[in-house]
């Protein structure tokens, strides 16, 4: 019987029709298949990129800290996580004009500052015995206080005052319509002569406030006894390698006058 | 998801069994060919990977049986469809063969099964019980009333 059974069933065999009808109907669910996984692949992989994208746009474009510059141009630097130059601010007039003047975006900050002070404005003002201040503003301590001997660096010999400030000043001084340095000066200023306003000291180079300050108060200006810069003296090649010294100057309050 | 070659394989592997799983539940060729379409379709899509040959056959002929049942279980198919299959299958059969072949499909439905994966396919009572989801002595006692029915049938003895 089971012989019997084995020959009748094996007998039966699939029809050529049957398997073609079948791998047909496989074919077709597999495109479908295909097609509608293909859309959401494409999406999340679109989506992904974005995401990359506007990632990395938003790590490189954020500024981290800022590097302000007074003169009389007032400029503020944005510095991103990478130490590049993402923004460039003018806070008065000749700030704006000395803005288009220089190209600094994307630049390594210290490479940047080293631009500025070799602009041909710069070098006017400081040759005429101008003082520049350059600020760095930022909440992280360790990191500030590598930028400041960066930056420091890059003033070696000058008649410059480097210094680290507090990120909440500084929106202080912005709703004054003044950067940071010289909103300092003009807090000085108006300490010994309340008349003055942030409108006036926006006009005035920073020489002109530190000799006022010190007509007002009776001292002599420390600036006035450094020496005028040259040209030569600005951006030493020192500056990159002190970007990557870790140094205990430049917190809160403290500063650094090339001039001394 | 399976490749199409992976199942083009299976489809040249499992195509008879399917056809005999077909041939002793289903009465037409409309039928056979939606359980084909059903059963590869099914293995298309099913992506977790066979142990071994023997568990992907029993994979197969599980899904060809509950695709079977399914098929039956429908109102209009069980009282509509025509009862072309053992006619188309006897035109090419002998004598011997095609009263065999009658006297399975004779067999109520539940030892059809147990029959064929036991004297065709091979399988041992608690193997069909696994692929069935039945108790084995469910099966050992379909074995046994199945075998009487043949006998009765065909006369002769039945191998146990």
């Amino acid at each position: 019987m089971r012989e019997q059974l084995q020959a009748a069933l094996g007998g039966i065999h699939a029809e050529p029709e049957l398997k073609a009808a079948a791998r047909a109907a496989v074919a077709r669910r597999a495109r479908r298949h295909g097609l509608a996984a293909r859309p959401l692949r494409l999406a999340l992989a679109a989506a992904a990129c974005v995401a990359v994208i506007l990632g990395g746009q938003w790590l490189y474009f954020t500024p981290t800290e800022h590097i302000s510059i007074d003169i009389n141009p007032s400029l503020e630097l944005g510095i991103n996580r990478f130490d590049r130059v993402v923004s460039v601010q003018g806070w008065n007039e000749d700030g704006a004009a000395l803005a288009e003047e220089v190209s600094v975006e994307n630049l390594p900050y210290t490479q940047a500052v080293q631009t500025i002070l070799a602009s041909d404005t710069v070098q006017t003002l400081l040759a005429d015995d101008g003082v520049v201040e350059i600020g760095v503003i930022g909440e992280d301590d360790a990191r500030c206080a590598r930028m400041l001997a960066g930056v420091q660096a890059c003033t070696d010999e000058t008649n410059a005052h480097c210094y680290r400030a507090d990120p909440h000043e500084v929106e202080q001084a912005h709703d004054c319509g003044l950067s940071y340095g010289k909103y300092q000066a003009y807090q000085e200023l108006a300490a010994l002569d309340p008349t003055v306003t942030p409108e006036e000291v926006q006009g005035m180079t920073m020489r002109q406030i530190r000799d006022r300050i010190a007509a007002l108060s009776g001292t002599a200006s420390p600036e006035t006894a450094a020496p005028a810069a040259s040209g030569g003296a600005w951006g030493s090649a020192d500056c990159e390698a002190a970007q990557n010294q870790e140094t205990e100057k430049g917190h809160h309050g403290e500063g650094h006058h090339g001039g001394d | 998801m399976r490749s199409e070659q992976e199942v083009n394989r299976a489809i040249e592997q499992y195509a008879d069994t399917v056809r005999r799983i077909c041939f002793v539940h289903l009465k037409n060729r409309a039928d056979t060919e939606d359980i084909f379409q059903t059963v590869f379709v099914k293995y298309l899509l099913y992506s977790q990977p066979f142990a071994s040959a023997e568990h992907e056959r029993a994979w197969i002929i599980r899904v060809t049986l509950n695709a079977c049942k399914d098929l039956l279980k429908s109102f209009f198919r069980s009282r509509m469809v025509p009862l072309e299959e053992l006619s188309d299958r006897a035109a090419s059969a002998d004598r011997e063969q095609r009263e065999v072949l009658q006297a399975v499909l004779a067999l109520p439905e539940p030892y059809r099964d147990v029959i064929y994966l036991h004297y065709y396919e091979g399988y041992t009572a608690p193997e069909i019980a696994g692929i069935l989801g039945k108790n084995v002595n469910t099966v050992y006692t379909r074995l046994t009333r199945a075998r009487g029915l043949l006998r009765q049938a065909l006369g002769g003895e039945v191998d146990a």
